[in-house]
């Protein structure tokens, strides 16, 4: 009996300790994601787009194809800084 | 995006068009552009679609990475830049000037 409860608790032991690996693991990839590269690198065609402006006027990208550059800048949200 | 309506003069006189992109409404886009004083348009990516697109959606504030893209008068894209750079538009206006003098 006594020899019985040593070897359920050595199997019970075993099994425990790779698991604890496991959410140790787990643990260590928590905190903020990296961040992904951007789909598109300098060279890329920049894909077109339409979007409602300001003054829901539409704004598409290709309307300014072989007249002007286009400085396109993402904001985090309106009314923040930068 | 003040830094970019305070150099506004200087990158429409290199032919580049200033457009922002943010995913807040339209009606947000406007009471903010009235509050900057910004005179470039300020588009409206409601739901994210081009944000995602472009591969710069943060899902953790559900909001895009600050990111400016130069693209040229062919359409591509010649510079790419993030988060502090992408808000000091120094690197932009430059590159900008250096190809107003090229064409």
């Amino acid at each position: 009996m006594l020899r019985r409860t040593a070897v359920l608790l050595l199997g019970v032991l075993a099994l425990s300790v790779p698991r604890a690996g496991v959410w140790a693991q787990g643990e260590k990839k928590e905190g903020p994601p990296p961040r992904p590269a951007p789909a598109f690198k300098v060279g890329d065609t920049a894909p077109d787009f339409t979007m409602i402006d300001q003054n829901r006027q539409k704004v598409q990208l290709s309307s300014f194809k072989g007249k002007k550059n286009v400085a396109l800048a993402f904001v985090v949200f309106a009314f923040t800084g930068g | 995006m003040k830094a970019f309506q305070e150099n506004l003069q200087k990158l429409e006189a290199s032919d580049t068009q200033v457009l922002g992109v943010s995913m807040d409404s339209p009606f947000s886009n406007a009471a903010w552009a009235k509050e900057m004083g910004s005179t470039f348009p300020i588009l409206s990516d409601w739901g994210g679609d081009i944000t995602k697109q472009y591969g710069i959606y943060n899902p953790g504030y559900k909001a895009a990475y600050r990111t400016t893209f130069l693209i040229d008068k062919d359409g591509k894209i010649v510079e790419i830049k993030m988060d502090s750079e992408a808000i000091d538009p120094t690197a932009i206006v430059a590159s900008c000037e250096r190809r107003k003098l090229k064409t």
